[in-house]
């Protein structure tokens, strides 16, 4: 017999299934995390590149960063698949889709920007730049979503991008793989762990 | 004077259904399905309801070659829902 079979129910208990049913459209995670974890690691083992290769000079280091570009494909690939397993839209999933696509548009234009102005690299602390556009979508979704990882990745991209302008090149470098495993690498563990026990939970 | 409830809402399902839907933009009938625990064809009547009473819209479509219905609160459902449960609240208080 369905639990709903029963029409008579009272004022009280209406009202605690209106909560019930909120709390759970709440708590249904569909975020696997698993594009966090691949931009966390990308970025880190790129800044890691860059900054070995300071010292130990690495003939295709300066290459290294077109990975990011190639990492796009495997993202489109990754969001049309979130995309057909999405059983419900929320208000704000437009909203987020947009803060990331204006997110890779100008980290498409920074690039371009900072590698055709001619002013030496170093004077020009690109490192600052980049992180302070790092902070910003990932400060957003966190808010947005109150997900306190992402809050705590922006805000420390923001405090890096000020580090990053008094510290002397490649140890800015640094700020890069932190801001990456904050920002991006752990709130996307986090994410994928809250996935599978979501995951889990529902086929018990 | 109370306003009575509404009884299309004060339903235990039709009401769970609306809960859900107020809370997203969009949402599955398999994901409504999974979130009630009612079954398919409970579930699936008491969906007509509202969408005959214009409280939800219903979008039948086929996704990945399977077919797909997509259920989404109107603006008459939502000044409902918030009808339903601003009279709750005043049943509620008197009753403190």
């Amino acid at each position: 017999m369905s639990q709903y079979e029963e029409e008579t129910f009272n004022e009280q208990e209406s009202l605690q299934l209106i909560t019930t049913m909120i709390n759970k459209a709440k708590a249904d995670f569909v975020e696997t995390g698993i594009s966090a974890i691949m931009w966390g690691s990308i970025i880190s083992f790129c800044a890691l590149v860059q900054f070995v290769s300071y010292f130990y000079p690495l003939s295709w280091a300066r290459y290294v960063w077109l990975l990011t570009f190639l990492a796009v494909v495997p993202q489109i690939i990754i969001s049309a698949r979130e995309r057909r397993r999405m059983k419900f839209k929320t208000y704000y999933s437009d909203a987020m889709s947009g803060i990331w696509l204006s997110f890779a548009i100008t980290m498409f234009l920074l690039s371009f920007y900072v590698n055709t102005i001619q002013v030496p690299y170093i004077q020009l602390h690109a490192e600052t730049l980049f992180l302070i556009v790092y902070g910003v979508p990932t400060f957003a979704t966190g808010f947005t979503r109150r997900f306190t990882p992402m809050i705590i990745g922006g805000i420390a991209c923001w405090v890096f991008a000020i580090l990053a302008f008094y510290t002397a090149y490649p140890y800015t470098m640094l700020y890069y793989v932190a801001a990456a495993q904050l920002a991006w690498f752990i709130p996307g563990f986090i994410l994928q762990r809250r996935y599978l026990k979501a995951k889990k939970q529902q086929h018990v | 004077m109370f306003k009575d409830l509404d009884p299309i809402l004060h339903s235990q399902l039709r009401l769970a259904v609306m809960s859900l839907l107020i809370s997203v933009k969009e949402a599955e009938f398999t994901f409504i399905k999974e979130k009630t625990n009612a079954t398919a064809g409970n579930l699936s009547v008491q969906v007509q309801k509202l969408k005959e009473a214009g409280y939800i819209d219903v979008v039948k479509e086929f996704k990945d070659n399977y077919p797909n219905t997509t259920c989404k609160i109107t603006k008459k459902g939502i000044k409902a829902f918030e009808e339903y449960v601003n009279t709750l609240q005043q049943y509620l208080n008197v009753k403190k």
